[in-house]
């Protein structure tokens, strides 16, 4: 934990840059301040326990993201891939993440993230579908397009999608998880601290939730 | 009957704990333990031999998902043996990998420092790389240079470099602690200088010279510098990505303020000695006046193509130029962990000192 605190005072550091008006990026990525008072009046309220105030939360960070790949793509040499992880990291702290005093909001941030790289690449999945099929001309999002996750199986994606749905309703924090490793390509270490359990748990979570998926999905087909 | 109408939250509980009981028990164990655990309800226990069946063969979609990313997460515990060392502890963890005090059993007993390179680097690269220069490693011997003596792989196929065990803490921090005239600082800094001279004549290019691989130890009282991780710059050597920036950003704060010009094109130039030099410099550089000739934090804030784009072409302030613009706090603090009034100082870094740095810095590259 040491490590991580000296981490975070560096990272409150690098935050006067991003927020500095002075920033190059900043003018290329505009990091709103107003957003970043919303995000942590929502914290807030979801910390006093108001769980309703995570939704809200939710477009704020779809957005944010969608940004942060928009302003990569336009930065780097075409070819780069951007890790979920690496984005969503980046996020975080643009957003004023680490001046968060409470570590459980980071949770909840990587959790709305989770769920908005979910609905990112579940929709960018769907594009590439239609455009293979070619049903007409769906404009691609360019952005998105640039997100890698190990799998190239886009019909497996929405049904991983639909089945999360149902378990969901069942068991939420199971869900959690396979939002955290499949969408976001976290490993069992940084998943077991969003989520708050040990990594030896998070490892029996994840072999049991992947039984049940693989049984679910076969069933689906 | 359809099993789905039995999934409700707290069933699904139940499910888990056999299915986690399941799994611990051997393929043969199982079937009676499944017997006893079920009480004759059919459909559970079809359920949980179905679960289990998954559990060995996933779907495919689902298998390996994070395969680079879970084994780059460490997976040595305290106490386990990698061929002849022990690990005991764990001392650092940087953008390359973990380092702990492991116990060599032979051919001597001693302690040494094992570094555990993340996964992401191809493993047999990194291992034959290092070979390539084992050789010219283990001819150098300096008293300013931590000794790289083995090498080898995990049983997880991560490649580990075993050196010299050196406890000291980082050259700036240990200056800056001692509170240490600029004179002192640069005896520290000629006896770096030495070493990597010693390794240039050697062949053997450091690549990646900063504070946090120049430790300082006391021996009876008297501060020995060490550089470290020779060769391991090198064997490791990967490019600047996206993902070295953003994944790892408290070691990336470190290293661009470091990095040479060509480190930072990483467009497949030979870097040599000058490399080496460039980074000397700037070491020099904040050494004398606390802070890199570039803000690593500006040089994050850039983006990757304008951060190179400074490296390669901005001219940075000279020590004097630069100190002059301290200011109340700041410069009270420099001075302080000098032991210096500011006009001294300004003084000693005027001439010689500046003209020492900037030459380090080399001739800009003027346009791309």
């Amino acid at each position: 934990m040491a490590g991580f605190r000296h981490f975070s005072h560096l990272m409150t550091e690098l935050l006067q840059i991003f927020k500095s008006k002075q920033s190059p990026l900043g003018s290329l990525i505009a990091s709103n301040p107003k957003t970043m008072s919303e995000i942590t009046l929502i914290l807030e309220e979801i910390e006093s326990g108001n769980s309703k105030a995570a939704e809200r939360l939710l477009p704020l960070v779809y957005d944010e993201l969608r940004k942060l790949a928009a302003s990569r793509m336009a930065q780097e040499r075409s070819g780069h891939t951007l890790q979920p992880t690496a984005l969503v990291h980046e996020a975080w702290l643009r957003l004023g993440g680490e001046e968060q005093p409470e570590w459980n909001n980071r949770g909840h941030f990587f959790s709305a993230a989770a769920e908005a790289m979910r609905r990112i690449l579940v929709d960018r999945a769907r594009r590439r579908l239609t455009a293979k099929r070619g049903d007409g001309v769906v404009p691609l999002d360019l952005a998105a397009m640039e997100i890698s996750i190990p799998t190239q199986d886009d019909d497996g994606l929405l049904r991983i999608h639909e089945a999360l749905d149902k378990l969901s309703l069942v068991d939420p924090q199971k869900a959690e998880l396979v939002k955290l490793r499949f969408f976001m390509g976290m490993n069992y270490r940084e998943a077991a601290d969003a989520l708050g359990i040990s990594k030896p748990t998070a490892k029996l979570w994840w072999a049991y939730t992947r039984a049940w998926l693989s049984v679910e999905l076969r069933e689906l087909s | 009957m359809d099993h789905k109408s039995a999934i409700t939250p707290g069933s699904l509980n139940q499910e888990q704990e056999l299915f986690a009981e399941a799994l611990t028990r051997s393929p043969e164990e199982r079937v009676s333990f499944l017997d006893g655990a079920c009480h004759g309800d059919r459909e559970l226990r079809n359920r949980l031999e179905v679960l289990l069946a998954a559990n060995d063969q996933p779907e495919l979609i689902l298998k390996d998902i994070t395969a680079t990313a879970d084994t780059s997460s460490q997976d040595e515990t305290i106490g386990q043996a990698l061929g002849r060392y022990k690990l005991l502890e764990q001392i650092g963890e940087g953008g390359h990998g973990v380092v702990y005090v492991a116990e060599q059993s032979e051919p001597v007993r001693r302690r040494v420092a094992l570094k555990v390179i993340k996964l992401g680097m191809d493993t047999k690269q990194v291992v034959a790389r290092f070979e390539a220069e084992r050789q010219a490693l283990a001819m150098m011997d300096h008293p300013n240079i931590a000794k790289v003596l083995d090498a080898g792989t995990t049983e997880q196929g991560r490649p580990y470099f075993v050196m010299e065990l050196v406890r000291g803490i980082k050259i700036t921090d240990y200056c800056d602690q001692e509170k240490m005239s600029t004179k002192d600082r640069l005896d520290l800094f000629i006896k770096v200088c030495h070493a990597v001279q010693h390794a240039h004549q050697k062949g053997i290019i450091h690549r990646d010279i900063k504070p946090s691989n120049i430790l300082v130890t006391l021996h009876d009282g008297v501060p020995i510098p060490k550089v470290i991780d020779f060769g391991i710059a090198k064997a490791t050597e990967g490019r600047l990505t996206e993902a070295t920036v953003y994944t790892q950003l408290h070691q990336f704060i470190g290293t661009p303020a470091y990095m040479s010009p060509e480190q930072a094109e990483m467009s497949g130039l030979d870097i040599d000695t000058r490399s080496d030099i460039y980074s000397l410099g700037v070491l020099l550089y904040e050494l004398l006046i606390g802070k890199t000739p570039f803000d690593g934090k500006e040089l994050v804030s850039m983006g990757i193509d304008a951060m190179r784009k400074t490296i390669r072409e901005q001219e940075p302030a000279r020590p004097s130029t630069r100190f002059s613009t301290f200011l109340g706090e700041e410069l009270t603090a420099m001075s302080q962990s000098r032991s210096t009034e500011p006009p001294k100082l300004a003084h000693l870094l005027q001439g010689d000192l500046d003209w020492i740095v900037m030459k380090c810095h080399g001739p800009r590259q003027v346009g791309k």
